[in-house]
Protein backbone atom coordinates (compact mmCIF):
# COMPACT_ATOMS: atom_id res chain seq x y z
CA UNK A 1 0.00 0.00 0.00
CA UNK A 2 1.29 3.36 -0.99
CA UNK A 3 0.07 4.69 2.00
CA UNK A 4 1.07 2.56 4.91
CA UNK A 5 3.98 3.97 5.74
CA UNK A 6 1.63 7.38 6.17
CA UNK A 7 -0.44 5.29 7.88
CA UNK A 8 2.65 4.27 10.81
CA UNK A 9 4.07 7.92 11.33
CA UNK A 10 0.03 8.68 11.83
CA UNK A 11 0.17 5.68 14.53
CA UNK A 12 3.34 6.76 16.44
CA UNK A 13 1.44 10.53 16.46
CA UNK A 14 -1.68 9.28 17.82
CA UNK A 15 -0.04 7.14 20.59
CA UNK A 16 2.09 10.26 21.71
CA UNK A 17 -0.74 12.36 21.56
CA UNK A 18 -2.71 10.22 23.88
CA UNK A 19 0.17 9.67 26.66
CA UNK A 20 0.22 13.01 27.03
CA UNK A 21 -3.47 13.37 27.86
CA UNK A 22 -3.60 10.19 29.87
CA UNK A 23 -0.57 11.28 32.17
CA UNK A 24 -1.97 14.88 32.41
CA UNK A 25 -5.37 13.45 33.48
CA UNK A 26 -3.61 11.14 35.67
CA UNK A 27 -1.95 14.06 37.00
CA UNK A 28 -4.67 16.38 37.39
CA UNK A 29 -7.12 13.58 39.42
CA UNK A 30 -3.90 13.03 41.40
CA UNK A 31 -3.91 16.91 42.55
CA UNK A 32 -7.93 16.97 42.79
CA UNK A 33 -8.06 13.58 45.06
CA UNK A 34 -4.85 14.90 47.10
CA UNK A 35 -6.52 18.44 47.72
CA UNK A 36 -9.57 17.66 48.30
CA UNK A 37 -8.11 14.37 51.25
CA UNK A 38 -11.44 12.92 51.22
CA UNK A 39 -12.64 9.31 51.13
CA UNK A 40 -14.44 9.46 48.92
CA UNK A 41 -11.72 10.45 45.92
CA UNK A 42 -9.46 8.11 45.97
CA UNK A 43 -5.71 8.87 44.67
CA UNK A 44 -4.39 6.92 41.39
CA UNK A 45 -1.67 5.01 44.16
CA UNK A 46 -4.53 3.84 45.76
CA UNK A 47 -6.53 2.90 43.15
CA UNK A 48 -3.64 1.13 41.38
CA UNK A 49 -3.01 -0.78 44.78
CA UNK A 50 -6.52 -1.93 45.23
CA UNK A 51 -6.50 -3.46 41.91
CA UNK A 52 -3.09 -5.39 42.75
CA UNK A 53 -4.75 -6.59 45.65
CA UNK A 54 -7.79 -7.54 44.06
CA UNK A 55 -5.08 -9.66 41.42
CA UNK A 56 -3.50 -10.88 44.01
CA UNK A 57 -5.57 -12.06 46.69
CA UNK A 58 -9.03 -11.19 45.34
CA UNK A 59 -12.04 -9.77 47.13
CA UNK A 60 -13.71 -10.16 50.41
CA UNK A 61 -14.74 -13.89 49.28
CA UNK A 62 -11.37 -14.47 47.76
CA UNK A 63 -12.06 -14.64 44.50
CA UNK A 64 -9.80 -12.82 42.44
CA UNK A 65 -10.63 -9.93 39.67
CA UNK A 66 -9.89 -11.66 36.63
CA UNK A 67 -12.65 -14.51 37.26
CA UNK A 68 -14.66 -11.23 37.52
CA UNK A 69 -13.54 -10.46 34.42
CA UNK A 70 -13.72 -13.62 32.71
CA UNK A 71 -17.10 -14.62 34.14
CA UNK A 72 -18.81 -10.97 32.91
CA UNK A 73 -16.39 -11.56 29.42
CA UNK A 74 -18.05 -15.34 28.70
CA UNK A 75 -21.32 -13.83 28.98
CA UNK A 76 -21.16 -11.22 26.57
CA UNK A 77 -19.72 -13.23 23.94
CA UNK A 78 -22.01 -15.89 24.46
CA UNK A 79 -24.87 -13.07 24.63
CA UNK A 80 -23.31 -10.81 21.83
CA UNK A 81 -22.83 -13.90 19.82
CA UNK A 82 -26.31 -15.20 19.76
CA UNK A 83 -27.28 -11.66 18.62
CA UNK A 84 -24.79 -11.57 15.50
CA UNK A 85 -26.01 -15.10 14.59
CA UNK A 86 -29.51 -14.59 14.62
CA UNK A 87 -29.62 -11.10 13.79
CA UNK A 88 -27.23 -10.57 10.98
CA UNK A 89 -29.07 -13.39 8.94
CA UNK A 90 -32.42 -12.05 9.83
CA UNK A 91 -31.71 -8.36 9.24
CA UNK A 92 -30.50 -9.55 5.34
CA UNK A 93 -33.71 -11.54 5.17
CA UNK A 94 -35.81 -8.95 6.22
CA UNK A 95 -33.54 -6.37 3.57
CA UNK A 96 -34.40 -8.02 0.79
CA UNK A 97 -37.26 -9.51 1.75
CA UNK A 98 -39.56 -6.87 3.31
CA UNK A 99 -42.74 -8.92 3.66
CA UNK A 100 -41.04 -10.48 6.56
CA UNK A 101 -40.60 -7.31 9.17
CA UNK A 102 -43.75 -6.12 7.56
CA UNK A 103 -45.55 -8.80 8.51
CA UNK A 104 -43.69 -9.19 12.13
CA UNK A 105 -43.64 -5.06 13.08
CA UNK A 106 -46.28 -5.45 15.74
CA UNK A 107 -44.15 -7.93 17.97
CA UNK A 108 -40.46 -6.41 16.96
CA UNK A 109 -41.11 -2.57 17.27
CA UNK A 110 -42.82 -2.95 20.60
CA UNK A 111 -40.59 -5.36 22.19
CA UNK A 112 -37.70 -3.49 20.99
CA UNK A 113 -38.70 -0.82 22.89
CA UNK A 114 -38.67 -2.63 26.02
CA UNK A 115 -35.41 -1.70 27.52
CA UNK A 116 -33.03 -5.32 28.78
CA UNK A 117 -33.25 -3.77 32.13
CA UNK A 118 -36.74 -4.25 32.64
CA UNK A 119 -37.10 -7.66 31.58
CA UNK A 120 -34.60 -8.45 34.64
CA UNK A 121 -37.82 -9.84 36.83
CA UNK A 122 -38.91 -11.90 34.31
CA UNK A 123 -35.77 -13.30 33.40
CA UNK A 124 -34.73 -14.11 37.11
CA UNK A 125 -38.31 -15.90 37.76
CA UNK A 126 -37.85 -17.66 33.95
CA UNK A 127 -34.28 -18.74 33.59
CA UNK A 128 -31.10 -19.79 35.47
CA UNK A 129 -27.62 -19.12 35.76
CA UNK A 130 -25.45 -18.55 33.00
CA UNK A 131 -28.78 -18.24 30.46
CA UNK A 132 -30.01 -14.86 32.54
CA UNK A 133 -27.36 -12.91 31.11
CA UNK A 134 -26.72 -14.56 28.04
CA UNK A 135 -30.42 -13.85 27.57
CA UNK A 136 -30.15 -10.38 28.86
CA UNK A 137 -27.25 -9.30 26.76
CA UNK A 138 -28.68 -10.90 23.42
CA UNK A 139 -32.05 -8.67 24.01
CA UNK A 140 -29.46 -5.56 24.15
CA UNK A 141 -27.65 -6.37 21.58
CA UNK A 142 -29.53 -8.12 18.87
CA UNK A 143 -32.00 -5.44 18.01
CA UNK A 144 -29.19 -2.44 17.09
CA UNK A 145 -27.43 -5.72 14.93
CA UNK A 146 -31.54 -6.83 12.87
CA UNK A 147 -32.16 -3.21 12.67
CA UNK A 148 -28.69 -1.39 11.27
CA UNK A 149 -28.12 -4.73 8.94
CA UNK A 150 -31.82 -4.45 7.79
CA UNK A 151 -31.39 -0.54 6.67
CA UNK A 152 -27.96 -1.22 4.89
CA UNK A 153 -29.81 -3.92 2.51
CA UNK A 154 -32.10 -1.29 1.80
CA UNK A 155 -29.73 0.96 0.64
CA UNK A 156 -27.19 -0.53 -1.44
CA UNK A 157 -26.63 1.26 -4.54
CA UNK A 158 -28.79 0.31 -7.35
CA UNK A 159 -26.49 0.60 -9.91
CA UNK A 160 -24.32 -2.26 -7.55
CA UNK A 161 -27.24 -4.72 -8.54
CA UNK A 162 -27.66 -3.62 -12.48
CA UNK A 163 -24.07 -4.35 -12.91
CA UNK A 164 -24.11 -8.35 -12.33
CA UNK A 165 -28.25 -8.13 -13.51
CA UNK A 166 -27.33 -6.24 -16.70
CA UNK A 167 -24.88 -10.15 -17.39
CA UNK A 168 -28.12 -11.91 -16.35
CA UNK A 169 -26.51 -12.65 -12.56
CA UNK A 170 -29.13 -14.90 -10.41
CA UNK A 171 -30.50 -13.99 -7.17
CA UNK A 172 -28.03 -15.41 -4.76
CA UNK A 173 -24.87 -14.60 -6.86
CA UNK A 174 -26.31 -10.93 -6.34
CA UNK A 175 -26.99 -11.54 -2.72
CA UNK A 176 -23.47 -13.27 -2.07
CA UNK A 177 -21.26 -10.79 -4.61
CA UNK A 178 -23.02 -7.14 -3.69
CA UNK A 179 -25.81 -7.46 -1.15
CA UNK A 180 -23.44 -8.87 1.91
CA UNK A 181 -20.15 -6.93 0.64
CA UNK A 182 -22.22 -3.55 0.62
CA UNK A 183 -23.63 -4.00 3.93
CA UNK A 184 -20.50 -5.27 5.85
CA UNK A 185 -19.09 -1.77 6.77
CA UNK A 186 -22.82 -0.98 8.24
CA UNK A 187 -23.11 -4.57 10.06
CA UNK A 188 -19.27 -3.89 11.47
CA UNK A 189 -20.76 -0.64 12.77
CA UNK A 190 -24.16 -2.14 14.08
CA UNK A 191 -21.87 -4.88 16.16
CA UNK A 192 -19.90 -2.14 18.18
CA UNK A 193 -23.40 -0.49 18.85
CA UNK A 194 -24.82 -4.01 19.77
CA UNK A 195 -21.46 -5.15 21.90
CA UNK A 196 -21.64 -1.72 23.89
CA UNK A 197 -24.95 -2.09 24.70
CA UNK A 198 -23.95 -5.69 25.72
CA UNK A 199 -22.03 -4.10 28.45
CA UNK A 200 -24.53 -1.93 29.37
CA UNK A 201 -26.74 -4.80 30.33
CA UNK A 202 -24.41 -7.32 31.68
CA UNK A 203 -23.35 -4.71 34.72
CA UNK A 204 -27.62 -4.18 35.19
CA UNK A 205 -28.18 -7.72 35.04
CA UNK A 206 -24.94 -9.03 37.55
CA UNK A 207 -26.07 -6.52 40.05
CA UNK A 208 -29.59 -7.94 40.54
CA UNK A 209 -28.59 -11.24 39.45
CA UNK A 210 -27.55 -12.96 42.23
CA UNK A 211 -24.63 -14.48 41.23
CA UNK A 212 -20.96 -13.96 42.99
CA UNK A 213 -18.73 -13.87 40.23
CA UNK A 214 -18.69 -11.21 37.88
CA UNK A 215 -17.47 -7.04 37.57
CA UNK A 216 -21.19 -6.14 38.39
CA UNK A 217 -21.25 -8.12 40.99
CA UNK A 218 -17.82 -7.07 42.15
CA UNK A 219 -18.56 -3.45 41.86
CA UNK A 220 -21.59 -4.02 44.11
CA UNK A 221 -19.97 -5.62 47.17
CA UNK A 222 -17.62 -2.54 47.59
CA UNK A 223 -20.13 -0.14 47.00
CA UNK A 224 -22.28 -1.81 49.98
CA UNK A 225 -19.07 -1.32 51.93
CA UNK A 226 -18.70 1.99 50.61
CA UNK A 227 -14.90 1.25 49.67
CA UNK A 228 -14.44 3.28 46.72
CA UNK A 229 -11.06 2.52 45.33
CA UNK A 230 -12.45 -0.90 44.51
CA UNK A 231 -15.77 0.34 42.97
CA UNK A 232 -13.06 2.47 40.52
CA UNK A 233 -10.99 -0.24 39.72
CA UNK A 234 -14.17 -2.14 38.49
CA UNK A 235 -14.96 0.97 36.42
CA UNK A 236 -11.67 0.85 34.98
CA UNK A 237 -11.37 -2.54 34.21
CA UNK A 238 -14.67 -2.62 32.34
CA UNK A 239 -13.67 1.02 30.27
CA UNK A 240 -10.58 -0.95 29.48
CA UNK A 241 -12.21 -4.28 28.45
CA UNK A 242 -14.61 -2.12 26.00
CA UNK A 243 -11.71 0.55 25.24
CA UNK A 244 -9.98 -3.48 24.22
CA UNK A 245 -13.11 -4.68 22.04
CA UNK A 246 -13.63 -1.28 20.19
CA UNK A 247 -10.03 -1.62 19.09
CA UNK A 248 -10.18 -5.09 17.52
CA UNK A 249 -13.20 -4.24 15.74
CA UNK A 250 -11.68 -1.53 14.24
CA UNK A 251 -8.14 -3.20 13.93
CA UNK A 252 -10.56 -5.89 11.82
CA UNK A 253 -12.08 -2.99 10.10
CA UNK A 254 -9.00 -1.70 8.25
CA UNK A 255 -8.47 -5.44 7.26
CA UNK A 256 -11.37 -6.07 5.83
CA UNK A 257 -12.51 -2.95 4.24
CA UNK A 258 -9.24 -1.99 2.74
CA UNK A 259 -11.11 -0.69 -0.45
CA UNK A 260 -12.29 1.97 2.03
CA UNK A 261 -9.62 3.64 2.62
CA UNK A 262 -7.08 3.14 -0.46
CA UNK A 263 -6.26 6.33 -1.37
CA UNK A 264 -6.85 8.90 -4.28
CA UNK A 265 -3.62 8.92 -6.50
CA UNK A 266 -4.51 9.57 -10.07
CA UNK B 1 -25.01 -3.94 -43.61
CA UNK B 2 -24.98 -7.21 -41.41
CA UNK B 3 -28.07 -9.22 -40.59
CA UNK B 4 -31.10 -8.05 -38.34
CA UNK B 5 -29.93 -8.40 -34.50
CA UNK B 6 -32.65 -6.15 -32.48
CA UNK B 7 -36.25 -5.38 -33.60
CA UNK B 8 -37.55 -3.18 -31.16
CA UNK B 9 -41.05 -1.82 -30.90
CA UNK B 10 -42.54 -0.65 -27.53
CA UNK B 11 -43.91 1.66 -25.35
CA UNK B 12 -43.39 2.49 -21.90
CA UNK B 13 -45.53 4.39 -19.16
CA UNK B 14 -44.69 4.52 -15.56
CA UNK B 15 -48.09 5.20 -14.12
CA UNK B 16 -50.02 7.65 -16.31
CA UNK B 17 -47.14 8.99 -17.59
CA UNK B 18 -46.10 7.90 -21.17
CA UNK B 19 -42.31 7.94 -21.38
CA UNK B 20 -41.94 6.40 -24.59
CA UNK B 21 -44.25 6.48 -27.05
CA UNK B 22 -44.18 3.53 -29.69
CA UNK B 23 -40.77 3.34 -30.54
CA UNK B 24 -40.36 1.51 -33.58
CA UNK B 25 -36.63 0.68 -34.88
CA UNK B 26 -33.77 -1.89 -35.93
CA UNK B 27 -30.60 -2.66 -35.33
CA UNK B 28 -28.46 -4.79 -37.77
CA UNK B 29 -24.90 -6.48 -36.67
CA UNK B 30 -21.66 -4.61 -37.02
CA UNK B 31 -23.58 -1.09 -37.05
CA UNK B 32 -22.48 1.67 -34.28
CA UNK B 33 -25.92 3.41 -33.48
CA UNK B 34 -26.09 6.37 -31.54
CA UNK B 35 -29.43 7.30 -29.96
CA UNK B 36 -29.51 11.30 -29.49
CA UNK B 37 -32.08 12.70 -27.22
CA UNK B 38 -32.79 15.72 -24.91
CA UNK B 39 -32.00 15.73 -21.69
CA UNK B 40 -34.58 13.68 -19.24
CA UNK B 41 -36.73 11.82 -22.46
CA UNK B 42 -36.14 8.63 -21.08
CA UNK B 43 -33.19 7.79 -22.13
CA UNK B 44 -31.84 5.85 -19.39
CA UNK B 45 -35.47 3.53 -19.61
CA UNK B 46 -34.60 3.17 -23.36
CA UNK B 47 -31.68 1.77 -22.12
CA UNK B 48 -33.06 -0.54 -19.60
CA UNK B 49 -35.55 -1.56 -21.74
CA UNK B 50 -33.18 -2.42 -25.16
CA UNK B 51 -30.93 -4.49 -22.33
CA UNK B 52 -34.04 -6.15 -20.88
CA UNK B 53 -33.30 -5.28 -17.56
CA UNK B 54 -36.84 -3.12 -17.96
CA UNK B 55 -39.75 -4.86 -19.28
CA UNK B 56 -41.77 -2.50 -21.74
CA UNK B 57 -45.44 -1.68 -20.95
CA UNK B 58 -46.63 -2.80 -24.41
CA UNK B 59 -44.66 -4.44 -27.30
CA UNK B 60 -41.64 -5.97 -26.68
CA UNK B 61 -37.60 -6.01 -27.93
CA UNK B 62 -36.55 -9.06 -30.23
CA UNK B 63 -33.29 -10.03 -30.48
CA UNK B 64 -32.77 -12.62 -32.87
CA UNK B 65 -35.93 -14.20 -32.71
CA UNK B 66 -36.36 -13.92 -28.95
CA UNK B 67 -37.33 -11.21 -26.56
CA UNK B 68 -34.46 -9.63 -25.48
CA UNK B 69 -32.78 -11.20 -21.41
CA UNK B 70 -29.78 -10.75 -19.85
CA UNK B 71 -30.24 -14.39 -18.52
CA UNK B 72 -30.20 -16.32 -22.12
CA UNK B 73 -28.55 -13.69 -24.72
CA UNK B 74 -24.96 -12.30 -24.35
CA UNK B 75 -25.72 -8.36 -23.87
CA UNK B 76 -23.68 -6.26 -22.05
CA UNK B 77 -24.01 -2.70 -20.70
CA UNK B 78 -22.01 0.22 -19.71
CA UNK B 79 -24.03 2.39 -17.23
CA UNK B 80 -24.14 6.00 -16.76
CA UNK B 81 -23.13 6.66 -13.22
CA UNK B 82 -20.19 5.07 -11.88
CA UNK B 83 -20.46 2.12 -11.69
CA UNK B 84 -16.76 -0.46 -10.56
CA UNK B 85 -17.95 -2.41 -7.42
CA UNK B 86 -16.07 -0.51 -4.90
CA UNK B 87 -14.64 -3.56 -2.85
CA UNK B 88 -13.51 -4.96 -6.10
CA UNK B 89 -10.10 -4.87 -7.70
CA UNK B 90 -9.72 -3.42 -11.38
CA UNK B 91 -9.07 -7.35 -12.22
CA UNK B 92 -11.92 -8.96 -10.22
CA UNK B 93 -14.37 -6.48 -11.71
CA UNK B 94 -13.52 -6.33 -15.65
CA UNK B 95 -14.05 -10.43 -14.42
CA UNK B 96 -17.16 -10.16 -13.41
CA UNK B 97 -19.22 -10.66 -16.42
CA UNK B 98 -17.06 -13.64 -17.14
CA UNK B 99 -17.63 -15.29 -13.73
CA UNK B 100 -21.64 -15.17 -14.03
CA UNK B 101 -21.77 -16.04 -18.02
CA UNK B 102 -19.61 -19.46 -15.86
CA UNK B 103 -16.86 -19.04 -18.50
CA UNK B 104 -13.60 -21.44 -17.50
CA UNK B 105 -11.20 -19.69 -15.56
CA UNK B 106 -8.05 -19.89 -17.74
CA UNK B 107 -10.10 -18.69 -20.92
CA UNK B 108 -11.40 -15.86 -18.20
CA UNK B 109 -8.17 -15.17 -17.07
CA UNK B 110 -6.43 -14.76 -20.45
CA UNK B 111 -9.67 -12.80 -21.87
CA UNK B 112 -9.52 -10.41 -19.01
CA UNK B 113 -5.91 -9.58 -19.83
CA UNK B 114 -6.27 -9.13 -22.89
CA UNK B 115 -9.96 -6.37 -22.44
CA UNK B 116 -7.77 -4.92 -19.64
CA UNK B 117 -4.90 -4.39 -22.16
CA UNK B 118 -7.34 -3.38 -24.83
CA UNK B 119 -8.51 0.01 -22.54
CA UNK B 120 -4.70 0.74 -21.71
CA UNK B 121 -5.40 -0.55 -18.05
CA UNK B 122 -3.02 -2.76 -17.72
CA UNK B 123 -0.56 -2.08 -14.68
CA UNK B 124 -3.44 -1.41 -12.48
CA UNK B 125 -4.95 -4.74 -12.27
CA UNK B 126 -4.61 -4.60 -8.56
CA UNK B 127 -6.07 -1.30 -7.68
CA UNK B 128 -9.41 -0.15 -6.46
CA UNK B 129 -12.16 1.98 -8.02
CA UNK B 130 -11.41 5.06 -4.57
CA UNK B 131 -7.89 5.08 -6.88
CA UNK B 132 -8.44 5.45 -10.13
CA UNK B 133 -9.98 8.58 -11.78
CA UNK B 134 -12.89 9.35 -13.37
CA UNK B 135 -12.34 8.37 -17.10
CA UNK B 136 -10.39 5.37 -15.75
CA UNK B 137 -13.45 3.98 -14.02
CA UNK B 138 -15.09 4.41 -17.11
CA UNK B 139 -12.77 2.26 -19.22
CA UNK B 140 -13.11 -0.44 -16.52
CA UNK B 141 -16.79 -0.44 -17.01
CA UNK B 142 -16.03 -0.52 -20.63
CA UNK B 143 -13.34 -3.63 -20.42
CA UNK B 144 -16.09 -5.50 -18.28
CA UNK B 145 -19.06 -4.94 -21.14
CA UNK B 146 -16.51 -5.89 -23.14
CA UNK B 147 -14.98 -9.16 -22.22
CA UNK B 148 -17.50 -11.46 -22.07
CA UNK B 149 -17.54 -10.91 -26.16
CA UNK B 150 -21.13 -9.57 -25.88
CA UNK B 151 -23.55 -10.22 -29.12
CA UNK B 152 -25.37 -6.35 -28.17
CA UNK B 153 -23.28 -3.53 -25.96
CA UNK B 154 -25.46 -0.93 -24.79
CA UNK B 155 -23.27 2.56 -23.75
CA UNK B 156 -25.76 4.55 -21.24
CA UNK B 157 -24.44 8.17 -21.94
CA UNK B 158 -21.28 6.45 -20.68
CA UNK B 159 -19.04 9.70 -20.58
CA UNK B 160 -21.82 12.08 -19.32
CA UNK B 161 -20.65 12.83 -16.36
CA UNK B 162 -16.43 13.53 -17.41
CA UNK B 163 -15.57 16.61 -18.22
CA UNK B 164 -15.55 18.22 -21.78
CA UNK B 165 -11.85 17.21 -22.19
CA UNK B 166 -11.69 13.77 -21.17
CA UNK B 167 -15.21 13.51 -22.72
CA UNK B 168 -13.45 13.78 -25.73
CA UNK B 169 -10.77 11.56 -25.25
CA UNK B 170 -12.72 9.27 -24.00
CA UNK B 171 -15.02 9.13 -27.63
CA UNK B 172 -11.72 8.69 -29.56
CA UNK B 173 -10.58 5.76 -27.27
CA UNK B 174 -13.96 4.14 -27.96
CA UNK B 175 -14.12 4.61 -31.44
CA UNK B 176 -10.39 2.94 -31.07
CA UNK B 177 -11.27 -0.24 -28.95
CA UNK B 178 -14.60 -0.17 -30.76
CA UNK B 179 -12.91 -0.17 -34.71
CA UNK B 180 -10.09 -3.20 -33.06
CA UNK B 181 -13.02 -5.19 -31.69
CA UNK B 182 -16.25 -4.71 -33.36
CA UNK B 183 -19.38 -5.05 -31.98
CA UNK B 184 -23.05 -4.20 -32.20
CA UNK B 185 -23.26 -0.80 -29.96
CA UNK B 186 -26.79 0.74 -29.21
CA UNK B 187 -25.23 4.19 -27.43
CA UNK B 188 -27.10 6.57 -25.66
CA UNK B 189 -26.49 10.49 -25.65
CA UNK B 190 -27.73 13.70 -25.25
CA UNK B 191 -25.00 15.36 -27.69
CA UNK B 192 -25.15 15.67 -31.13
CA UNK B 193 -21.50 16.19 -32.20
CA UNK B 194 -20.82 13.06 -29.85
CA UNK B 195 -23.71 11.48 -32.35
CA UNK B 196 -21.74 12.19 -35.84
CA UNK B 197 -18.69 11.48 -34.06
CA UNK B 198 -19.34 7.96 -33.28
CA UNK B 199 -22.08 6.76 -35.36
CA UNK B 200 -22.83 4.68 -38.24
CA UNK B 201 -26.44 5.18 -38.21
CA UNK B 202 -28.02 8.33 -35.65
CA UNK B 203 -31.50 8.25 -34.21
CA UNK B 204 -33.13 11.25 -32.72
CA UNK B 205 -35.44 11.44 -30.08
CA UNK B 206 -37.63 14.02 -28.81
CA UNK B 207 -38.76 15.15 -26.00
CA UNK B 208 -40.75 13.66 -23.34
CA UNK B 209 -43.04 11.47 -24.32
CA UNK B 210 -39.84 10.68 -26.52
CA UNK B 211 -40.59 9.50 -30.14
CA UNK B 212 -38.20 9.16 -33.20
CA UNK B 213 -37.96 12.32 -35.02
CA UNK B 214 -35.57 10.92 -37.40
CA UNK B 215 -32.66 8.94 -38.86
CA UNK B 216 -29.45 9.32 -40.73
CA UNK B 217 -27.18 7.31 -41.62
CA UNK B 218 -23.75 8.70 -41.37
CA UNK B 219 -20.82 7.39 -43.62
CA UNK B 220 -17.76 10.08 -43.05
CA UNK B 221 -14.67 9.02 -43.40
CA UNK B 222 -12.99 7.87 -39.87
CA UNK B 223 -11.34 9.58 -38.13
CA UNK B 224 -13.93 12.05 -38.35
CA UNK B 225 -12.87 15.41 -37.76
CA UNK B 226 -15.26 18.07 -35.19
CA UNK B 227 -14.15 20.80 -37.18
CA UNK B 228 -14.50 19.22 -40.75
CA UNK B 229 -17.17 20.88 -43.71
CA UNK B 230 -18.64 17.54 -44.06
CA UNK B 231 -19.32 17.21 -40.36
CA UNK B 232 -20.54 20.91 -39.86
CA UNK B 233 -23.14 20.44 -43.02
CA UNK B 234 -24.20 16.61 -41.69
CA UNK B 235 -24.72 18.70 -37.98
CA UNK B 236 -26.82 21.43 -40.01
CA UNK B 237 -28.86 18.48 -41.55
CA UNK B 238 -29.89 16.81 -38.33
CA UNK B 239 -30.79 20.03 -36.50
CA UNK B 240 -32.63 21.23 -39.34
CA UNK B 241 -34.41 17.59 -39.83
CA UNK B 242 -34.86 16.82 -36.36
CA UNK B 243 -36.32 20.52 -35.23
CA UNK B 244 -33.58 20.34 -32.79
CA UNK B 245 -32.55 23.80 -31.56
CA UNK B 246 -29.73 25.62 -32.36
Amino acid sequence: MPNSEGAGRKGIVTLWYNSVTFTLFVVLWWIFAWQSSSLFLPTPWAVIKAFWALATYGDLEGISIWIHMLRSTVRIIAGFGAACVLGIPLGILMGLYPIFYESTKSIIEPVRFIPPVAWIPLVIVLLIGFSRYAFIIWLGAFFPILIGTLLSVKQVNPIYIDVPRSFGAERMYIVRKIVIPSILPDVFTAMRVGVGIGWDCIMAAEMIGGENEGLGVMILKYAELIRIEEIVVGMLVIGFIGFLINEMFLFAERRVFRWKEAIQIA
Amino acid sequence: MGQLLIDAHFSMKFGKMVILDDLHFKVDEGEFLVIVGPTSCGKTTLAKVLGGLLKPTSGSVIMRGERVNPKTQNISFVFQETSCIPWRTLWDDVYMGLEIKGVDPKVAEVRTKEVIKLVGLDGFEGYYPKQLSGGMKQRVAIARAYATNPDFLLLDEPFGHLDAQTRYLMQIEIMRIWQSEKRTVAYITNNIEEAIFLATRIIVLSRLPAKIKGQRNVDLNRPRKLTSQDFLTLRKEIARDCEIVQ
